[in-house]
């Protein structure tokens, strides 16, 4: 039950600083603005129907995280963490070509690795994980 | 590795949330076993084994 509520926090507090954000931008949104405050909602949906799943199992009395979660959490990070390295490459590739700020070049890159991590965390749940 | 964990659990009469419980496992995890998309820890094996009073080669099949 703990564990679902911290994913719960965790997305309230990632929602609430997202609208400070928007409240001191004062209505003064860039396109860029706009896709990067769609990816933080499709991020913390993410982390909310993780969050429900954990409750459900709690409620049905099984535990939140077992061995087969553990395992997909720990197969997510691994492959999260090689597509991040290469993301963080092809943002500097992207850097001297398109004209981005610094802020939006390290807000793209964090937005990035929340999405590589969500979409592995997608295929492995999906395809299950053998130990072969 | 293959399993007869479906057929057990006919024979047991169980559902997939009964089993889960049993062996203290998420509901998900059984799925994931029925359909041979997880191997099981040893652990988890021997847990499910007991569960349907077999040895554990009589349910897990490794090919």
């Amino acid at each position: 039950m703990k564990k679902a509520v911290v994913v719960f926090v965790v997305a309230a507090l990632v929602l609430i600083t997202t609208g400070l954000w928007i409240l001191s931008s004062a209505g003064k949104f860039t396109p860029f603005d706009l896709v990067t405050f769609g990816i933080i909602i499709c991020v913390v949906g993410f982390a909310v129907f993780v969050g429900y799943k954990r409750l459900t199992s709690a409620r049905r009395g099984e535990p939140a995280e077992d061995e087969l979660s553990k395992r997909i959490l720990q197969k997510t990070a691994a492959w999260a963490y090689y597509v991040s390295l290469y993301l963080w490459v092809a943002m500097l590739f992207i850097k001297d070509r398109v004209k981005l700020d610094t802020e939006e070049l390290i807000g793209a890159g964090i937005l990035g690795m929340a999405v590589s991590f969500a979409v592995c965390w997608l295929i492995f749940n999906f395809r299950g994980v053998r130990n072969e | 590795m293959n399993n007869r964990i479906r057929e057990y659990r006919a024979r047991f009469n169980l559902t997939q949330e009964d089993l889960a419980r049993k062996v203290n496992v998420r509901r998900e995890t059984i799925v994931f076993l029925e359909k041979n998309k997880y191997n099981p820890s040893l652990r988890l094996a021997f847990d499910i084994a007991r569960v349907f009073e077999s040895k554990i080669e009589d349910i897990f099949i490794f090919e």
